[in-house]
Formats: C-alpha cells, structure tokens, sequence
C-alpha cells in the first residue's frame, strides 16, 4: 500500500467518514471540514502508523493527501 | 414575570424517548428502574437506576460527532431536535443571534472524562483524545446544540445539583421575558451511570441500597425510605413569548408565569428539615405569578426519599398553604424512572405540562406507609388520578437545600 492510501484510510477511520467523501486533488478542510482539533488527532495517528516524528505545522488541514503522503515520505528517507 | 409559553416538548428518558410513549408509560405507572447492566454493577452500594437502552435509534449525530462528545450531550442534542420539530420552528426562517439556550446539569460528561483518564495513565500524554476538554465540561451540550444548529444568541448553562435544570428554566424565561432573545431552548440533560459517576452519586450517600426490589427502592416519604434511585436522561423545551405563538398559530403546552429561588445555608448536604427557605422559594414563585396559595391545583414534589428531603419539602408546602394543602393533590412521577438529577426539574416539567394537557396527575410509587413527619398532604399513589390543573408549581432541589420552583399554568 502506498503512503497516500494509507493516510486516507488513516483518516477516513479516525473520522468515521466514508472514503468516497475524501475528495482528490482538495484540501482536507474542503473536502471534509476538518477542524484543527481533529488535525491534532489525524497527526497523532499518522506518527503511530508511519513510525516518524511530525509537527502540526508539518501536516495541516489545508493540504492534500498527496502533499501529506510527501510530507511523511521525506521523513521516512 | 410575563407569561412565557412553552411550545416543543423533547424528552429521553428511561420511561420513553417520545413523548407519547413517555406519557403512556407514566400515565400508566409504570417502573422502568432495573438493576443498571451497561457494565458490573454489583460491587457498587446502590446499582439500580433509570436506564436508556435505545439512544442510537433515535440519533441524528453522524458517528464522527458521536466520538467528541458525552453520552450527555448526545441526549441533548435529541431532544433539542425532538422540541424544536415538536414547536414547528424551521431555523432556516429564524435569527440564529437572537435564540438563546439555557441549560443545566450536575455532573458533567463523566464517561468521557474518565475514559480519557484511564488512557491518559495507561497510555500518556498521547493517549488522551483531544476533544476530552471540550467533551466532559457542563456547558458542553449548550456549545453542541450552539454548534449543530449555528444559535449564537445570549445562552448559559446552571450547574446547582439537581436544581441545575429548573434554575436554567426560571433563568432562560426571565431573560425571555425581558425580550433578550425571540425564543430559547431550555432544560437540562444527565448521564451519570458511568463507572465513576455512579461512583461519585453512591458516596453521596443518598441513594437507595435496596439493589433486590429495584421497582419498589424508590419510595419518597415512606416510612421505609431509603434514599433515591439515580437515572439518565434529558428533557428540552421550547419557551417563546405569548405574542410570538399567537404570530405563528401555534397553541401551547402551557406558560411559566412564575419562579423562585432560595438556599437553605445550613449543611454541606443535609437540608434544614424546617422548610423555611423552600417555603421562601413557593412564595417566590407565588408572587412572581401574581398567585394566591388557593389558586394552585397541583404541586410536582422533588421528592428526595432522604429524611430532611422529605421532611423539609412537607413542613415547607404546609407553611404556604396552610389547611389547604390536604386538599392539593402532590405527586413524585420521578418514582418511576429514577432522579435525573440534574436533568430532573426539566422531566419534572415537561411531565406536569402533559398532566395538564391529558387532565391527569401521574403517581408517585411505592408510597405504602406515609412517614409520620410526612402526612397530611394529598399524595396521588400508584394510580394516574384524572383532575383539571389550571395552575401548578414544580419543585426541584439539589443537595444542601438549594430550591428551585417554578409556576405553570394551563392555556
């Protein structure tokens, strides 16, 4: 599984949305109206599921899965 | 005060969480209280209560709302929904900055707190859910319902023990009738049959341990009383000025005219078994409404099944009306599905306003053996009594004798 799919299904678990509501190519706070409350979540289980250190500012709701998955990625080299 | 009409009834309660099936079970006399069997209860002193078994049924709240909030505001949320169908108000056509929410409860959201603790011992800092701040307080179900509907009016919540939803009552019509707000959402919601809030309510020390016989533990100003039984629930109304319902056609369950409030200022939770502050409350409520004691048709008791509770709401109500008070027909329908707590002024109300409506006092059970500090009142027992309330007053108290009571009246 690549990075991008496991961060949305990261996300879609944690937020008990249905994937097809994560839309591609938007932001997280378009595409699901997620709150900084439950970015500070989503950041927490992405450490747990990529084994990396990330700070809120790294991974905010106003990127893409695809800008996230990079994100995580340059940490994982 | 101005006459406040109440229009949208929503009620989560053990005995229903519709209001014709509510009524039909306390018109009925019917006892919903069980041994509590979410988890073990049997170490615990006292381990029966008033359970809600179908909450989900009834749900609109998407399941990611679902995990940042309390089971309490989860109730509240529902019957916010169910008062505001029931009242005919489309949002859509409102001022969300002029509705106001008024509500009260006394323990907060415990189950979350106490999950989110054990997480945050087993699992550290990172174990705790982010939402525990916003999840557990008081004032959470305002702020939900606040948020859910986008109401941005001038809103509070009351904490005072089991007074907490009667003051929020008598609180949110006053600021109505001081032409605030166009309309509020008031009342209150409990849920305190969590682990540790079943905990807190047994070393209180006021609860019923008769775990064998739960439908019979209940029995206010019996000889044989043993404490109350604790429930969960929430009960929401929809409260709006008389000229407003008469604007959208709507007829009303009934006014709130008056309301009082008093503490007793004796004991940390005993109340002064004197009555003389509850008394003060009545006369409050009395002249707030522009009533004298013989006008009144209907008392809902607190009915606390502790001796001062007892004894002091009795000497109280026998102070204000004098003689008279053989003659007022009283009841506890709260015997049946347990003390809501701070939810239970609000349930209290919404059942004294369909007791009007059906022309019907619910009972009291369990009361076989009137105690001897308690006689001379006209207790409606077991059975539903027909009877035309044109004026009524609630009680509600909390621990330490703080009062509250509010006024009703019939259309």
């Amino acid at each position: 599984m690549d990075t991008k799919t496991k961060v949305k299904d990261v996300v879609v678990k944690l937020l008990k949305v249905k994937p097809d509501e994560l839309k591609e190519g938007q932001n997280l706070e378009t595409s699901l109206g997620v709150d900084s409350t439950e970015m500070v979540e989503i950041c927490i289980a992405l450490q747990k599921e990529f084994g990396v250190h990330l700070e809120e500012k790294e991974v905010t709701k106003y990127q893409t899965l695809d800008e996230i998955a990079g994100v995580i990625d340059k940490k994982k080299i | 005060m101005k006459k406040i009409a109440i229009t949208g009834i929503g009620i989560v309660a053990p005995s229903g969480m519709d209001k014709k099936v509510f009524w039909a079970n306390i018109k009925a006399g019917r006892s919903e209280i069980k041994v509590i069997d979410r988890y073990d209860t049997k170490l615990y002193p006292s381990h029966i209560g008033g359970q809600i078994h179908q909450l989900d049924a009834y749900s609109h709240i998407s399941s990611r709302l679902l995990q940042k909030i309390d089971p309490f505001s989860h109730m509240a949320l529902i019957a916010s929904e169910m008062a505001l169908k029931d009242a005919g108000i489309d949002l859509a056509a409102e001022n969300l900055n002029n509705i106001g929410i008024f509500m009260g409860n006394a323990l907060g959201g415990w189950l979350y707190g106490e999950t989110e603790l054990r997480d945050l011992y087993i699992e550290g800092r990172e174990g705790v859910s982010p939402y525990m701040a916003s999840a557990w307080f008081p004032a959470a179900p305002q702020g939900q319902v606040s948020i859910y509907y986008g109401i941005k009016g001038y809103s509070k919540t009351v904490v005072s023990d089991r007074a907490s939803s009667l003051m929020a009552i008598g609180y949110g019509a006053k600021v109505l009738a001081r032409g605030k707000v166009d309309f509020i959402l008031a009342g209150g919601m409990e849920a305190p049959l969590s682990p540790y809030g079943l905990l807190c309510c047994n070393t209180n020390g006021d609860l019923s341990t008769d775990n064998d016989h739960p439908e019979s533990a209940y029995k206010p100003f019996d000889k044989k009383r043993g404490g109350f039984v604790v429930g969960e629930g929430a009960g929401i109304m929809i409260f709006e000025p008389q000229e407003r319902v008469g604007a959208r056609g709507r007829e009303p369950y009934g006014y709130v005219t008056g309301y009082g409030t008093t503490c007793d200022g004796t004991d940390r939770i005993k109340a002064n078994p004197d009555g003389k502050e509850l008394a003060r409350a009545i006369r409050m409520a009395l002249d707030d409404a522009g009533y004298k004691p013989q006008d009144i048709d209907y008392v809902s008791l607190d009915g606390a099944a502790t001796m001062e509770g007892d004894v002091s709401e009795v000497a109280a109500l026998k102070e204000v009306f004098g003689d008279r008070v053989r003659h007022i027909p009283v009841s506890a329908p709260k015997t049946m599905f347990g003390n809501l707590l701070g939810a239970s002024g609000a349930v209290d109300m919404i059942i004294t306003l369909l007791a009007m409506e059906h022309g019907l006092i619910p009972p009291t059970l369990n009361l076989k053996d009137v105690d001897p500090g308690c006689q001379g009142l006209d207790y409606v027992i077991d059975k539903a009594r027909p009877a035309d309330i044109r004026r009524a007053l609630v009680i509600s108290r909390g621990r330490a004798g703080i009062n509250a009571v509010v006024a009703l009246e019939k259309p």
